[in-house]
């Protein structure tokens, strides 16, 4: 359980720093571990919904509220540029670095570009909106359309 | 999980898309939100909130109904047995 903490602060603590996603040698570096143990790490991340991996098994889709790989959600936070899997995600890094940052997204209806300043107080007064089409009881159903 | 402009472009959006309008959410209560499932997400004891946590965090930004409710069997395919927190 102990390595199981470690490696998921090591992939966090990678995302935070860099804005990428860590590979598996990265993981077992950090952590000393061999990359067969982290990989079944990953697994049990991911049955604990702490992850999201494509379909190799070991690439980190999602870590929320970072995302792994492009997204239309980006947000700079002290020059460093992240990728977040939704709307909610993109003020969810903020919210995890506790740093200021910009939020760079869009209407999905118009693609009216979305700039949006967030301190630690929050974003600044705006009257955009959030929609989520999923109910919350069907969210991780398909965590990626979500 | 979307951004959009005001009510009439999610109106022509889901119209678009075939999907129902659902409950509009404001840009302070968003940030409610993420504070409340990330804030401590980069610390060793962070973890994500459960039932009925979400539901005490949705009472209190307003955010009512079955839509919000994480064990909701209202919106049918046994979704309520997911426990759908983020």
């Amino acid at each position: 359980m102990e390595l199981e903490l470690a490696a998921k602060l090591a992939i966090y603590e990678h995302f935070a720093t860099s804005g990428h996603r860590p590979s598996v040698a990265d993981i077992a570096a950090r952590v000393g571990a061999d990359v067969p143990e982290v990989r079944e790490i990953l697994v049990r991340l991911r049955a604990q919904r702490v992850l999201v991996l494509e379909a190799d098994g070991e690439s980190i889709r999602m870590a929320p509220p970072f995302s792994g790989v492009p997204t239309q959600h980006r947000v700079i936070a002290a020059g460093v540029s992240y990728y977040a899997n939704c709307a909610w995600d993109a003020f969810g890094i903020p919210a995890a670095l506790h740093r200021p940052a910009t939020v760079h997204s869009r209407c999905e209806q118009s693609f009216e570009p979305l700039d949006l300043p967030v301190s630690d107080q929050g974003p600044r007064a705006s009257d955009w909106l959030f929609h989520c089409v999923v109910p919350a009881a069907q969210w991780w159903d398909d965590i990626v359309f979500t | 999980m979307l951004f959009f402009r005001s009510e009439e472009r999610v109106r022509e959006w889901c119209s678009a898309m075939g999907y129902p309008l659902r409950p509009l959410v404001r840009m302070d209560q968003l940030w409610e939100l993420a504070r409340e499932w990330y804030s401590t997400r980069l610390q060793p004891e962070s973890r994500r909130p459960q039932p009925a946590e979400m539901r005490r965090i949705f009472a209190r930004l307003g955010l009512a109904g079955d839509f919000w409710d994480p064990q909701s069997d209202a919106f049918g395919g046994g979704a309520g047995k997911t426990e759908g927190s983020r």
